[in-house]
């Protein structure tokens, strides 16, 4: 277990306290994620994960401290930060009266971006969307199959940054190694990447650090071997003992 | 494409493919193209009457010349066709037309009894009003911009999709302006197209389509502001649509019903029927007089004649019309204390439509389209001038020469003639009738 220090992080939360409705969420966070890395923030339910990530969204502002995306601050030029981040919600519920191909659309020109048909039809088959659902609309999806077409979006959005809620919430275990895989190669491509969970599995097979947070507070932090992943009991018995402490 | 109208377009063809949206606008445009029409009917109708009046009392008349060689005759059984015609945008805010009359028919007998004795055709049809354009914007239009634009925020975050969106658009504009532009001119566009083809049809004027717009469109604009901001501020659309609702119910129903209640328990005024009793026993008192009490009060306002006025009989027309004028006179307090208190309430009205938008709107509306309680004044004071004017027509021949020359007849003053020399504006002053609360409320 260590504490990294990154000299040029892409995101970094710097003794971020965010109150909401007089409740202290999160108290003195600080973090950072490199660009490249894959950072999970785990925790259970309450810690403040969804918090971190809105807080870097924007919808939350800091009560002290400050959230940074890529030397921007939240508070400032949150535009800005929107335009490089994508963001993945738990549950991804896109407009169930359009089909697939639409929705992406018109996500991407709500973004200003205009992408090919093709580009599209990549996007579809890298997150292993069948084809014969492109065309249909979306009530008649399964919450995967939703997810898959989000992810399809945040990867068309060519985005520096990847913000990730539960990303893997109700899909199935070939969809998830289907999506770490997806996910690190995007790492490779130099994006930063952080995404929060409660799935202390899925979290060691993907991230290259993980950051254990509990009641708004970051308690400990574990880093990937060189070439090897997480070791999933440490990260457990971390996890485990600290809810129950 | 530009920025703005690709923002635009998106939102457009987004829209297009929302249902209940669509439906929400073809219903504004059928209600819209209901109320033009049943205006233009209610125009027509109006028009073919005063036409087939205008004839009729053309030829009524014509026979009576041809009849009466005894001028007190002649002036007992001409009747005048007056009238006050629609106005080329009459059909879109018809107003008070439903409620005070816009055509008497008038003769040399005591006036107030025959202003007063309203000839409002339907009284149940006046009571439940008439579906016209300004009923339509005024107080269903708020209804469906409030449908349109409740759950505009509410919905997206009820799915879950809001925090994704925000995100994801570039701008705030790109997102929830365009959606706003976008429907709000959907709906514009539903209402105002019926109303600017029946213009076309009916050949109003330019300027009254510009103010009619400019009303048109300011109004729609509160109500969508009101809807949007309410909507961004709380998380669920049942509680938006229900308090915005509710706003509805007070600006357009509970505050007009509420001032009219607390301007009539504040200005008193004699009823209608009371000058038109006052009047009548006056005259029917008249009989049984002393003629000398009779000619004494018609002398007293007309000085000219008071060498003409003793009798060699028992009857004589001079003084039947004598005291006709006096029965007028007798009555002529109570109705100006009734106009006075018109237009005091109307004034107060005024005020009220300052706290309620569907009325201000209606106000004003019904004032370009001269339906107003103030185009009803007018009229009546236009009748008033002609009447006037009829006296001053006979007098001459009751008192000094009751035989009449036909020739003479030509001179006869007409109420077309009144009406085309009357100042524009002169009712202004004098505004003075009901307040158009009832309209609204109906």
């Amino acid at each position: 277990m260590s504490i990294v220090n990154n000299s040029n992080p892409i995101l970094k939360a710097s003794s971020l306290c965010v109150d909401i409705k007089n409740n202290p969420i999160l108290k003195s966070l600080s973090f950072s994620v490199n660009a490249g890395e894959i950072y999970a923030l785990l925790g259970g339910n309450g810690a403040g994960k969804s918090t971190t990530l809105k807080t870097f969204l924007g919808f939350n502002s800091p009560s002290s401290g400050s959230a940074i995306v890529a030397g921007m601050d939240t508070t400032n030029e949150i535009d800005v930060i929107r335009g490089k981040t994508a963001y993945l919600p738990e549950s991804a519920t896109l407009y169930s009266h359009l089909t697939a191909r639409e929705n992406v659309q018109y996500f991407l020109s709500l973004a200003g971006i205009k992408k090919s048909e093709n580009e599209i039809d990549q996007a579809f088959k890298k997150v292993a969307l069948q084809e014969s659902a492109w065309e249909r609309q979306m009530q008649t999806y399964s919450k995967g199959m939703r997810q898959k077409t989000a992810i399809a979006l945040a990867l068309l959005r060519q985005a520096p940054v990847f913000l990730l809620d539960e990303p893997t919430s109700g899909l199935d275990p070939v969809a998830i190694d289907e999506f770490n895989q997806l996910v690190r190669e995007l790492a490779s491509t130099g994006a930063t990447i952080l995404m929060v969970t409660h799935d202390v599995y899925g979290a060691c097979q993907v991230a290259d650090r993980i950051g254990l947070l509990r009641n708004g507070e970051l308690v400990g932090e574990f880093d990937a071997p060189e070439n090897g992943r997480i070791d999933t009991d440490q990260v457990h018995a971390a996890f485990a003992q600290r809810e129950l402490a | 494409m530009s920025y703005l109208p690709e923002q635009l377009y998106r939102e457009w063809q987004f829209m297009l493919r929302q249902r209940y949206i669509l439906v929400l606008l073809v219903c504004t445009f059928l209600i819209s193209g209901f109320s033009v029409i049943s205006g233009l009917n209610e125009v027509d109708q109006q028009l073919q009457t005063i036409d087939r009046l205008k004839l009729a009392d053309n030829e009524d008349r014509s026979d009576a010349q041809a009849k009466y060689n005894d001028v007190g005759l002649l002036a007992y059984y001409s009747f005048h066709l007056t009238y006050s015609p629609p106005s080329d945008l009459a059909f879109a805010a018809l107003g008070e037309r439903d409620i005070y009359p816009w055509k008497h028919r008038i003769r040399m007998l005591a006036l107030e009894g025959q202003i007063y004795e309203s000839d409002a055709q339907n009284a149940e049809l006046a009571q439940a009003g008439k579906i016209d354009f300004v009923f339509v914007l005024s107080a269903l239009a708020p209804l469906l911009i409030i449908l349109l634009f409740h759950d505009l925020y509410a919905s997206e975050r009820t799915s879950g999709r809001h925090d994704l969106l925000v995100t994801t658009a570039r701008s705030s504009f790109a997102l929830w302006g365009a959606r706003v532009a976008v429907r709000f001119c959907s709906v514009l566009v539903c209402l105002m197209v019926p109303l600017y083809v029946s213009t076309w049809l009916s050949g109003t004027s330019g300027v009254s389509v510009l103010l009619t717009s400019l009303w048109c469109v300011v109004y729609l604009v509160f109500w969508t502001v009101l809807s949007v901001w309410w909507g961004k501020r709380a998380s669920s659309a049942p509680r938006v649509a229900s308090g915005l609702i509710g706003v509805w119910v007070l600006l357009t129903f509970v505050i007009p019903i509420l001032g009219d209640l607390a301007i009539n328990q504040t200005i008193h005024a004699p009823e209608g029927g009371e000058i038109v009793l006052t009047q009548r026993e006056a005259v029917n008192d008249a009989w049984d007089l002393p003629k000398k009490t009779t000619m004494d009060a018609f002398i007293a306002t007309h000085p000219k004649w008071k060498n003409h006025v003793e009798m060699q009989s028992m009857f004589e027309w001079k003084w039947y019309y004598a005291f006709q004028q006096v029965g007028d006179q007798t009555a002529a307090s109570l109705s100006q204390e009734y106009q006075t208190a018109a237009k005091r309430k109307y004034e107060l009205a005024g005020y009220v439509s300052f706290f309620s938008p569907p009325l201000l709107l209606q106000r004003h509306l019904t004032h370009i389209a001269n339906t107003d309680a103030v185009a009803a004044f007018e009229y009546e004071q236009q009748i008033r001038e002609f009447h006037k004017q009829l006296r001053l027509f006979y007098y001459p021949w009751l008192f000094t020469q009751p035989e009449i020359d036909k020739a003479g007849l030509a001179a006869m003053p007409s109420f077309d003639d009144v009406v085309q020399n009357w100042p524009e504006g002169q009712s202004a002053s004098g505004a003075g009738s009901a307040p158009q609360i009832h309209s609204i409320a109906r």
